[in-house]
């Protein structure tokens, strides 16, 4: 499709935009426009004052500086109701969904008055509603009952429903599996011919590019520049979001702890909605693990941690059989799972970077059962300095630091033990913004060339193709296909992913 | 309502017709006008706080004031409603009792909405100064309350008093409202979740403080009937704070938030007085009363949570997993 030209209307317009939390400037005058029809993509690392930029557009936050005009028309004071009733919808990552209502009922609170039926009417209105934005959902479950993906297509839905003049869509893509991304994305095409502006923040740039016309890039709160989507490219993107050429995106793969010896047999594994997984990995290699999501990937991963029951079936590490049974054998055994849940499953979020760091080696830390709080101290500066992990201090609690920095921590974990023979890693660079996650992927590479196996399960095929040795493609449960060497690419993994449904099962 | 929110109803129903058909049998005074219609009044001030309590579980807190403002009302009513007014200074005097409720909720609201204490927390403050202030009006029980006013608020049709039908229709115009209007499903929403709320344009902070009002206002109601029973300005007033608490969540509210019904609630207060007033016809001592209560409660809880607790144990059962959904029901796809 063609951009739409500079003939039209605005429909939503930031200037000279300012907002200060405390001593942190999190964005300073910037100007930003949407016109009808076009996609407009805002891309920065986290922390840059995206989400700040759309708190202030959707009347979330109140700007300390600047005005800001819906369709044409001055937002006075800073509500979501008055920004909505200007004409303005947004979806919001983390959902804006009562999980114990239904469908319906999420949809009916929606909704604005002059679009609500009566009570009675509620289920039909919601079924053709859901079915005009081509969102193929049941109305009666709760909303809880829902798959993540799910959830993300009717917030979209329920951001539609007023008939905005613009959409903000925050990171809509990250529950979603490559399937479902275009699906959302015909979506918004859809959307935009029929004359909404889009605003589309991501941190997927493949996916900004593909999908938008204009790119405003943010950095440390200032505005980059806003560039036309056509003459840009990833690398440029990114040049421009981290303030500098990024040397080289994946550590090289040395193979430095590379061993002809088996360190991970899983033989015949069954578990919930996933196998039989037969997979060999060798000591100090990376195995991807690819496929659209809900494949039986994250079970497995998470059944050789322990966390998931398995029905039948071998796996051995080292050559020892493999404890199963709960997350203490595994552990024991020197099995470490990075958990796609960081913040539920791995870290203790009220905790200090201290405490978060040294969680499961504190007997190292002291005589007699008491903690040495120097030397706990010392541990934890040389991690964060090995690691690259920026905070105000070690006493800081975890969740006030950044998503990349929060996996950082729990990554000091498995560097700490010094037992470690698997590490399992689960969405290792999820909510990780670009910078970091060099950082991530050079510790994880670290670790396989002191002769760790590590598995990576990963939604993004990019990610999968630099960092990996070698990558299996799940679907329903089981490895439907394997990618090495030269072989071993973006495209052909998700080619490979599209087309897995359909493959048959190898030997 | 979903099929979950009829439990607590059917359940209560059948205990109460359960519970009065084995005294009836048993002893002959239960079915007596005298003894219904006592049965009655005795639930009334239990019914109208315990229904302003649902407001505050509603929204996610709780009210333990409640018992001080019905204590502080029933003295004050000592002084506004006394023997021989006229009517005139007899409606400001009420007036004056619904003030004391209205300015508990106000305070009480102020101080969870805008200073952001936990409910908890602020009521028990509130509790504390209610129940000082109460001790210094009256150190102990003395002034009579108008007996004209008693007999109106006992007014009675036959067994059944005139306030109890009041009380039922409500309840049931509050529950059609609670879940077949939108502002009562946003009212839920609230309670269920006030981020989401907040993100679809709701006035989430408007919607608790009123419940807090409301809750306080219907504690000085109670405090009329509360008055009407003890018929002096006593400041020592029964437990209603824990007991309202209990009524509500054995109707079916949630501690979290979000989920309870008025019906529900009523027919709590009304099996909570049942069994208050069935022990002593079989000579049994009041103490057991209170132990059947609690005993009761955490059965009702158990019985309540038991589609959530067969989905968390079905989930240990596979391991030590995430919850896949809030309670038991399965996934779709």
């Amino acid at each position: 499709m063609s951009s739409p030209g500079p003939e039209t209307p605005v429909v939503l317009s930031l200037r000279g935009v300012s907002k200060a939390f405390g001593a942190v400037q999190a964005v300073r005058d910037v100007n930003f426009d949407c016109r009808g029809g076009e996609i407009h993509a805002l891309v920065g690392e986290n922390g840059s004052g995206k989400s700040t930029l759309l708190g202030m557009a959707s009347g979330f936050l109140v700007p300390d500086d600047g005005e800001i005009e819906i369709d044409g028309r001055r937002r006075r004071r800073g509500s979501p109701a008055e920004a909505r009733q200007l004409g303005l919808g947004i979806a919001y990552q983390t959902t804006s969904h009562i999980l114990d209502l239904s469908i319906a009922e999420n949809l009916y609170l929606a909704a604005p008055g002059k679009e609500r039926p009566t009570y009675t009417r509620m289920a039909g209105w919601a079924a053709s509603m859901l079915e005009e934005f081509g969102v193929d959902l049941p109305v009666g479950p709760r909303v809880g009952a829902l798959s993540l993906a799910q959830r993300q297509f009717l917030e979209v839905v329920k951001a539609l429903l007023a008939r905005p003049k613009v959409l903000l869509l925050d990171e809509p893509t990250t529950a979603l599996g490559p399937q479902e991304v275009q699906q959302l994305h015909a979506l918004v095409h859809e959307r935009s011919r029929a004359g909404v502006g889009i605003v589309y923040v991501s941190h997927r740039l493949p996916e900004v590019l593909q999908i938008a016309d204009r790119i405003t890039v943010l950095r440390d709160g200032v505005k980059q520049g806003t560039f036309e989507a056509a003459g840009m490219s990833e690398d440029a993107l990114v040049a421009h979001m981290i303030g500098r050429p990024l040397q080289q995106a994946f550590p090289k793969r040395e193979g430095e702890g590379r061993g002809p010896e088996v360190m991970l047999d899983v033989a015949e594994l069954r578990g919930d909605r996933f196998g039989p997984v037969d997979l060999k990995v060798e000591k100090g290699e990376i195995l991807g693990i690819a496929g659209a999501e809900g494949n039986g990937q994250e079970r497995f991963l998470r059944a050789l941690a322990g966390v998931e029951r398995t029905s039948s079936g071998r796996v051995s590490c080292d050559g020892v059989e493999l404890n199963t049974k709960s997350p203490l054998g595994t552990l024991r055994q020197g099995v470490v799972l990075l958990s796609g849940d960081r913040m539920q499953e791995s870290l203790f979020p009220v905790l200090s970077v201290r405490a978060n760091t040294t969680i499961q080696v504190l007997r190292r830390l002291g005589p007699f059962g008491f903690l040495s709080r120097r030397r706990e101290r010392r541990t934890v500066n040389e991690m964060a300095s090995r690691l690259r992990i920026r905070m105000a201090s070690v006493e800081q609690p975890v969740q006030s630091l950044s998503g990349g920095n929060q996996q950082k921590v729990s990554l000091t974990r498995p560097f700490l033990r010094g037992d470690v023979k698997l590490i399992l890693a689960d969405e290792p660079t999820q909510g990780v913004d670009v910078g970091a996650r060099f950082d991530i992927y050079e510790a994880l590479r670290a670790k396989a060339n002191e002769g760790v196996a590590l598995i990576v399960k990963s939604s993004d095929p990019l990610e999968l193709a630099g960092l990996c040795d070698r990558v299996i493609v799940m679907s329903r449960g089981v490895i439907v296909d394997e990618i090495a060497g030269n072989e071993l690419g973006e495209q052909r993994i998700v080619e490979a992913i599209v087309g897995g449904r359909a493959a048959k099962v190898q030997a | 309502m979903r099929f979950r929110g009829w439990i607590p109803l059917v359940l209560l129903a059948a205990l109460i017709v359960a519970v009065s058909a084995y005294t009836a049998v048993r002893q002959d005074a239960f079915l007596t006008e005298y003894n219904l219609n006592n049965l009655l009044l005795a639930t009334m001030p239990l019914a109208l706080v315990a229904i302003g309590q649902t407001n505050a579980l509603l929204v996610g807190g709780f009210d333990v004031s409640v018992a001080a403002l019905i204590t502080m009302c029933v003295v004050t009513a000592s002084f506004t409603l006394k023997p021989d007014e006229t009517t005139f200074s007899l409606f400001l005097g009420a007036l004056a009792i619904v003030g004391v409720g209205f300015a508990t909720g106000i305070f009480n609201a102020t101080l969870i909405r805008v200073l952001r204490l936990p409910s908890i927390i602020a009521t028990l403050g509130t509790l504390s100064i209610l129940e000082g202030a109460s001790l210094l009006l009256r150190a102990s029980p003395q002034g009579e309350i108008n007996s004209n006013v008693i007999d109106a608020l006992n007014t009675s049709i036959g067994f059944m008093p005139v306030a109890f039908i009041g009380v039922v229709l409500f309840v049931v115009l509050a529950d059609v409202w609670l879940y077949r209007t939108r502002t009562g499903m946003a009212v839920r929403a609230v309670g269920l979740d006030e981020t989401s709320a907040r993100r679809l344009g709701m006035s989430t902070g408007l919607v608790i403080f009123l419940a807090f009002v409301v809750c306080s206002v219907m504690a000085s109601i109670a405090g009329f009937y509360s008055a009407a029973q003890v018929q002096i300005g006593s400041p020592i007033i029964g437990d209603y704070a824990l007991t309202s608490i209990a009524a509500a969540v054995l109707g079916g509210a949630s501690l979290a938030g979000g989920r309870g019904s008025f019906v529900g609630t009523l027919l709590a207060a009304l099996f909570l007085s049942l069994i208050n007033n069935v022990l002593p016809l079989f000579q049994q001592p009041a103490e057991y009363a209170q132990m059947t209560i609690g005993v009761l409660i955490l059965l009702a809880l158990v019985l309540y949570q038991a589609p959530e607790l067969v989905g968390r144990l079905r989930t240990s059962w596979g391991g030590v997993g995430r919850l896949q959904t809030n309670d038991g029901e399965a996934p779709t796809g």
